[in-house]
């Protein structure tokens, strides 16, 4: 097994081009296991992602359920965006301008999409440049519940990983 | 003998009124990552890059174990932060600046801290205000492993009926 067949031949750094937009394939249904899951974990102390009666008691009640933790919802867009653009992750560098514009709740069916912003070589490591992508993460019809830009190291394709035909 | 004091909730959280700019908070507890956790998150957030979730693969690309995803790291520091910040709060408003400085492994162990960076009262909110945060992540080391910004709504004490 060579590790290099382990991942995709479509995504190396020089794949990629600015202004280039992906609508990702899967979506995500999400459940309260994933919202409690990551709430609790991490230690998150805010009851409103996993007391019901607290949720739905909050400002008048305008919440029908636990509302699912923000960081989570941000995960689960980001990671619907991972296959197309970050499976060659060297490293990641960071995000930006990160904004969760409708609360998410359980039975919500997530979906996202990307826009390529830039491309830059890196002068002391030439076998990979930093992409910048920025991705919307929507529900329903089309009602955006994240967006934000994200910064990471990409390898270029290394000798014998091949070219994808497609 | 019968006690005849009510029982006392501990109150939790903290208002707009506790964030002065530039006060300091070191947050609580501390969370030691396992090679769970990472796998974990990697997999149940659809995270497919292997250096999250194969540990040969990871090896093979120069590191000791699988590579925590940085999302995880913000999670956790964010976590460890919320009762200290934005627990009795409102929503949160944005997150930007997130910089990862050092790759996190299982066994590492995080802690957390923020410094209050501005605040303003909420104009169309009566009650409620506008704090911002600087948030850094350590790991045991002392390593700076992850730092951000990120504003949430915030209820003022007198807001909260809670006026003491």
């Amino acid at each position: 097994m060579r590790h290099v067949d382990l991942t995709g031949r479509g995504n190396y750094f020089e794949d990629f081009t600015v202004g280039q937009r992906l609508r990702h394939i899967r979506g995500r249904t999400v459940t309260n296991e994933d919202n409690m899951r990551w709430t609790l974990r991490t230690l998150n102390t805010a009851q409103a992602h996993f007391n019901l009666e607290y949720a739905t008691g909050m400002l008048d009640g305008i919440f029908p359920e636990r509302l699912v933790m923000g960081g989570a919802t941000l995960a689960l867009v980001v990671g619907m965006t991972s296959e197309d653009l970050a499976e060659q992750t060297v490293r990641e560098l960071g995000y930006d301008d990160i904004r969760l514009t409708a609360p998410v709740f359980q039975g919500d069916t997530l979906w996202a999409e990307s826009e390529v912003l830039e491309l830059t070589g890196l002068d002391d490591e030439p076998g990979a440049g930093t992409l910048t992508y920025r991705f919307r993460g929507w529900k329903g019809t089309d009602t955006t519940v994240a967006t934000g830009t994200r910064r990471i190291v990409v390898r270029r394709r290394p000798a014998g990983a091949g070219k994808e035909s497609s | 003998m019968t006690d005849v004091t009510e029982p006392r909730t501990v109150m939790r959280g903290t208002y707009y009124d506790d964030h002065e700019p530039g006060r300091r908070f070191v947050h609580h507890w501390g969370r030691t990552l396992t090679r769970h956790d990472v796998i974990d998150f990697a997999t149940m957030t659809n995270q497919y890059n292997p250096l999250h979730f194969n540990v040969e693969y990871a090896r093979a690309h120069g590191h000791p174990d699988v590579v925590a995803p940085g999302l995880l790291v913000y999670n956790i520091c964010l976590g460890l932060s919320v009762e200290d910040l934005s627990e009795a709060g409102g929503p949160f408003l944005n997150l930007t600046g997130v910089t990862f400085l050092q790759p996190v492994y299982p066994g590492d162990t995080l802690t957390c801290e923020s410094v209050v960076l501005d605040r303003r009262l909420s104009k169309s909110r009566p009650g409620w205000g506008i704090v911002e945060w600087e948030s850094a992540g350590h790991r045991q080391d002392g390593e700076c492993v992850v730092r951000y910004r990120r504003a949430n709504l915030a209820l003022t004490r007198e807001g909260s009926g809670n006026v003491q």
